[in-house]
């Protein structure tokens, strides 16, 4: 699976992460959208506790972005990250926007297009790594081989995402407790779910 | 050989999320497109084929063209002949010799002229050159030789009769 | 999930890829038999005329055959894909 991008793979550790915001002040710089970070850290439960979380992109392996996109603006590579719209094609309808499980993509209305993290493809098609997991300094956001992964935590790596019944798998990995295989999201969904029985 | 779920639809083929098909289904219309480029250049064979079986070998009529005198040593006539879209140049090389060819140049139909100086017919346009004897290219771009129009001297007069087809290279 | 589709899916660019190659030369050798023959045809060599139909048409019937040949196989290709995706029961 990491044989195409280098041999690394992308890990995400929101226990690790200490909201500096370095990743979204290295993610703004890039020229390609310059200023606007493609990342965000968003603070869990403010009024409580101190913890964040930053958001990337997770390059789902069927991405539901791109299958929805009426324009046909959102592709994938063939070694499964998937692009920011194509800005010929993006009408800015935000139908990406409503459609991701994970809240992604951006609408840039005043440009009209859609952008979202790409992986610094324009980096990691290279080998090197993204913007994001170059500077983050306790390295919540990873892009290492596998093997250094399960060398040096204790934590487990899932890319298995449960919405419901709806079953996500991604590209981008995220550390789990030891126990856990994969992780459930939205308990709405398991509500919306359980009351309208035909949903698949 | 039913899928599981119902097969996905054609559209999703023909515009992939996937950038190597979106590769594949570009290069396949591309290659579509040159079989059919490939489909008119065999029509444009055929075309040719067809012309060369229909086509009638062509009887000229006779004209009078000019006097022998009207055309000085090393000078030209300029008439037209078999009609009026055909301009064709008479060169009077040296005294008892009359030579006839279409002016137009086999290269993209300039006008040929006689350049005395060179003793040949001279394209201005791409710098062709072609005999006064017997109208072959001498230089240049010119694929083809001057058609020859054949003259027949009738006592003071001079009449083209018709064009020469050559069957040599 | 599209990661088993890549020896499949390569296997199909790279046939297209040979094929599009392959008509691309046929394709210029019928250009020059085409201007050939008209100038011959012009000059007034009938005989060339049949023969270069010919040569033009079986020209033209390979790189027919070629283009047919590659949509087969990403047919096969892409049959194969749909039954790795969603196997019969």
């Amino acid at each position: 699976m990491g044989e195409q991008m280098f041999g690394y793979e992308f890990y995400v550790d929101p226990s690790r992460c200490i909201g500096c915001q370095s990743c979204v002040n290295a993610c703004a710089e890039c020229e390609t959208h310059r200023g606007t970070p493609m990342i965000h850290v968003d603070f869990l439960d403010r009024a409580n506790s101190i913890s964040t979380v930053p958001f990337v992109c997770m390059h789902c392996d069927d991405p539901t972005c791109a299958k929805v996109c009426p324009a046909d603006a959102i592709k994938q590579t063939e070694d499964g990250v998937v692009q920011s719209s194509l800005k010929p094609r993006c009408i800015a309808c935000s139908n990406c926007v409503l459609a991701c499980p994970f809240g992604i993509p951006k609408m840039m209305t005043e440009l009209e297009q859609m952008m979202k993290c790409d992986m610094c493809y324009d980096r990691t098609s290279e080998g090197k790594r993204p913007m994001c997991a170059t500077v983050c300094p306790s390295q919540a956001l990873a892009y290492v081989p596998r093997e250094q992964i399960e060398r040096t935590r204790r934590d487990k790596p899932t890319n298995v995402f449960l919405f419901g019944k709806q079953r996500v798998t991604t590209k981008v990995f995220m550390m789990l407790p030891p126990e856990r295989d994969a992780l459930s999201v939205d308990v709405v969904d398991y509500m919306w779910e359980a009351k309208h029985e035909s949903a698949s | 050989m039913k899928a599981h779920r119902n097969p996905e639809p054609l559209w999703r083929d023909e515009f992939s999320i996937h950038t190597a098909d979106e590769r594949y289904v570009s290069r396949r219309q591309f290659t579509k497109f040159l079989v059919l480029t490939s489909l008119g250049m065999f029509a444009g064979n055929l075309w040719i084929l067809l012309r060369s079986a229909f086509s009638k070998t062509p009887v000229y009529s006779e004209q009078s063209i000019c006097r022998a005198n009207d055309v000085p040593v090393g000078g030209v006539w300029l008439f037209r002949y078999p009609s009026e879209k055909d301009p064709c140049i008479l060169i009077r090389p040296d005294q008892d010799t009359y030579v006839a060819y279409s002016q137009k140049c086999t290269h993209l139909s300039c006008a040929v002229f006689y350049s005395p100086e060179k003793d040949r017919l001279e394209c201005p346009c791409h710098e062709g050159y072609f005999s006064v004897r017997t109208g072959n290219v001498l230089q240049g771009p010119p694929p083809r030789p001057l058609p020859q129009v054949i003259l027949e001297r009738r006592g003071d007069e001079i009449v083209a009769v018709g064009i020469a087809t050559r069957k040599e290279t | 999930m599209e990661r088993q589709n890549q020896p499949t899916q390569k296997r199909g660019l790279t046939a297209i890829d040979g094929a599009l190659a392959l008509i691309a030369l046929l394709l210029i050798v019928q250009m020059w038999l085409l201007t050939a023959t008209l100038e011959s045809y012009l000059a007034g060599h009938r005989e060339v005329v049949l023969p270069a139909a010919i040569i033009s048409g079986a020209l033209f019937l390979v790189c027919a055959g070629l283009y047919l040949f590659v949509r087969r196989i990403d047919a096969e290709a892409r049959a194969a894909q749909k039954k790795e995706e969603a196997p019969m029961l």
